[in-house]
């Protein structure tokens, strides 16, 4: 409860001059009412005076502090008179009282005791009474009162000053996922801005959305801009404003530092350059690891959703097909308009993952711009689009969405650039016309550049399977494939092996059984391995990857090798490896232990025409293990966002 | 010296009708020093401010000192005062 908090500056008449005690308590009503807490004014004067009548209450030293507890009070307030010449409040020790405080009090609580007490403990400085009666306005007179509580009750947080002109400092706080320490910092910020007495606007780009979002007006009016991101943020709005750029870590730990930096005018002008500057790419304490991860999980988390709702109705359609007892064929999965369906319309939702995840990398990189380069681009890789052979060819996978993403990204920031020299008469259609068609021109050439070589990549390991299944290296060929399923998850190297083995798979052998058997279980393992890992070792993962954890266990048991994409994207150097090693070992005991599978898909769904498949199932659980111990040890425990 | 630690009873605590009172009784009575100790803080009596100041609600205990003069008799008049919630 501080004095400052109470008291407006609408509610205080300095250098006033009542010629008695009760013009001196009109006045001080009046002013009561004009700050606006004052339900019913003649039934508070009628307590004001009532109490008056028990003894005066000017308390000595020039002070008098009239008061009631009222029903007619809404809220407490104060009111405040300096009167130079002072008057006659009938005070005990006779002398006149030249500084008139009034208190209003609702009938309940301990408000009215705890405001006196305050103002007494404040009023007892003889110098600060002297400051008082000296203030030259109101303004000045609210600064000596708010002077003196942070020196007499220094660990309380100081009082946000009202402003007319808007939030001193604004801030903006994002991270990856957007559930937690968006939050965290938000809150943290909100506070020092209390502690320090600055006011303060926190913007949250979280997960459901910007909350809180800063307006025109707040950035024009505001000191400087505070952005707490580790992912990409809108920043045309900053133009021309001073921004201070750092981690979301920052904003929790030290937002008084940064709050401060902002007041004390230490933070660079920002200027927006053509779309292309964002939070991600400036800022020069970032290093190259953490901008890259910065984007990384910017496609993400995006893509996430795709992945969990398009694998699940996968799963759904293997479901259906298993309770209706469809043959496990091929078309196992859509035997039936219900699991049809299902397969459909799951299909849909996961064709649409790796152009969000390529689209979100190149935006994160290069703002708008940046998204029809990293979605087209994708798309161009899916198809296996080359110059000679536009309806496709080798589909570059999740590898090749990655490079479109941040290939594109980067080639559009390029772009950008060069457009700086153009003449500024065509500004105005750079972001609608010079910037879209150049990026599919450069997108379109690099992707049909890179198509063939992952084509070749393709036809050797071909070549080099049907080699080694020649020559009866079994095992050896189980590991490799099952190693490949794990490798890329959807790119040239899972499709070469998925397609060697549906290949060989026609032929109706033993020894196709065999391949499709570790095949599958390949692309099993990296799901299963990693739902394991966020069950276990929960230290290494953020909180979205843990929240998805357990659907991973329905992604791998139902052979949808991509639930494992989000996680691989997001560590690709110690998440694939890892996946690599289980499916391996997966695939190598499958083949030791002479499993057999005839249908193509189907996961677990399928397991009961396995041959040998009680084997089948340890392999699957070794790899499993395997996978998950290499997670364990190869990622690090996290601290921090 | 003597001294008494009492509760305060009446509802509204230590405010200023109280105080005043308090101050009123202390200067009646030039040669005993009165002091209370409440909330951690030393409070003259005869300072109607710093008992005002230091916000005693209601349950709190105060530890009433006299010294100096009829010292027993005065203490037990602010005794007795607070007893009775100061007329409230």
């Amino acid at each position: 409860m501080r004095i400052i908090d109470l008291l407006k500056k609408k509610s205080i008449h300095l250098n006033a001059s009542p010629k008695t005690k009760s013009e001196a308590i009109d006045m001080l009503v009046d002013l009561q009412v004009k700050g606006g807490n004052i339900a019913d004014k003649e039934a508070y004067k009628a307590g004001i005076l009532a109490r008056e009548e028990k003894g005066s209450t000017a308390v000595g030293e020039g002070i008098a502090i009239p008061h009631a507890k009222s029903e007619a009070v809404k809220a407490p307030s104060l009111s405040a008179m300096t009167v130079p010449d002072g008057v006659d409040y009938e005070a005990l020790d006779g002398e006149p009282s030249n500084l008139l405080f009034m208190i209003a009090a609702p009938n309940d609580g301990d408000v009215h005791l705890e405001v006196l007490s305050r103002l007494m403990t404040i009023l007892m400085d003889e110098d600060f009474r002297a400051r008082l009666l000296g203030a030259k306005d109101e303004d000045e007179f609210i600064k000596v009162i708010d002077d003196m509580e942070k020196t007499k009750y220094p660990d309380e947080p100081a009082a946000v000053a009202e402003s007319d002109t808007g939030y001193k400092v604004l801030a903006v706080t994002a991270c990856p996922t957007g559930i937690a320490h968006t939050y965290m910092a938000a809150e943290a910020l909100e506070k020092a801005g209390k502690k320090l007495g600055i006011s303060i606007k926190v913007e949250t780009n979280g997960s459901g959305g910007a909350k809180n979002v800063l307006t025109k007006e707040d950035i024009a009016n505001c000191d400087g801009i505070i952005v707490a991101a580790d992912k990409t943020v809108e920043m045309a709005r900053f133009d021309g404003k001073k921004v201070l750029k750092t981690k979301v870590s920052d904003g929790i730990k030290i937002p008084e530092d940064l709050i401060n930096r902002i007041e004390a005018g230490d933070a660079p002008v920002y200027h927006h350059e053509g779309g292309a500057e964002t939070s991600a790419d400036s800022g020069d304490d970032e290093s190259f690891g953490r901008k890259l991860y910065k984007h990384l999980m910017n496609g993400v988390s995006n893509m996430l959703p795709f992945v969990v709702a398009g694998g699940i109705f996968k799963a759904i359609a293997f479901l259906i097909d298993t309770i209706g007892g469809a043959p496990q064929d091929k078309f196992f999965g859509s035997h039936f308009a219900a699991s049809a369906w299902f397969m459909t319309i799951g299909d849909f939702a996961m064709r649409f993952m790796l152009p969000i995840l390529a689209g979100f990398i190149a935006k994160s990189i290069a703002d708008r711009p940046g998204f029809l380069v990293g979605v087209v681009g994708v798309y161009i890789a899916a198809q296996g689009t080359t110059f000679t052979k536009l309806d496709g060819d080798v589909p570059s996978g999740f590898l090749g969405a990655l490079l479109a993403g941040f290939l594109g990204g980067l080639l559009m920031v390029g772009l950008e650039k060069l457009c700086d020299h153009m003449p500024k008469a065509l500004n105005g259609i750079k972001p609608v016309l010079i910037y879209p068609l150049g990026g599919l021109g450069i997108i379109g050439v690099m992707m049909c550049a890179v198509n063939p070589i992952m084509g070749i990549i393709n036809n050797a390991m071909n070549n080099g399977l049907t080699s080694l299944s020649d020559n009866g290296l079994e095992v050896l060929l189980g590991i490799i494939l099952a190693g490949m399923m794990a490798i890329d998850m959807g790119g040239p190297f899972n499709k070469a092996a998925y397609v060697f083995a549906t290949g060989v798979l026609a032929s109706q052998t033993t020894a196709s059984f065999k391949i499709m058997a570790a095949v599958m279980i390949g692309g099993m393992v990296p799901p299963i391995a990693i739902a394991l890992a966020t069950n276990i070792f929960k230290n290494r993962w953020n909180e979205e990857e843990l929240k998805n954890g357990p659907v991973n266990y329905i992604m791998g048991l139902s052979f949808i090798t991509e639930g494992a994409i989000p996680y691989a994207a997001a560590d690709p150097a110690r998440v694939i490896p890892s996946c690599l090693v289980g499916s391996a070992v997966a695939g190598g005991l499958s083949m030791a232990f002479d499993c057999t599978l005839r249908a193509p898909h189907g996961g677990v769904f399928v397991f009961a025409t396995v041959g040998h498949w009680p084997l089948y199932i340890l392999s699957l659980a070794i790899g499993s293990v395997v996978g998950m111990l290499m997670l364990a040890i190869l990622k690090k425990k996290r601290t921090d966002a | 010296m003597v001294s008494k630690v009492v509760t305060v009873c009446n509802a509204e605590g230590m405010h200023m009708r109280p105080a005043g009172m308090i101050a009123k009784l202390a200067k009646e009575h030039p040669d005993t020093e009165v002091t209370m100790k409440a909330n951690g803080k030393d409070i003259k009596a005869k300072a109607i401010m710093q008992i005002m100041a230091a916000g005693i609600k209601k349950g709190t205990d105060v530890e009433i000192i006299a010294n100096g003069g009829n010292e027993q008799a005065v203490l037990d008049e602010f005794v007795a005062m607070f007893e009775d919630g100061f007329g409230e």
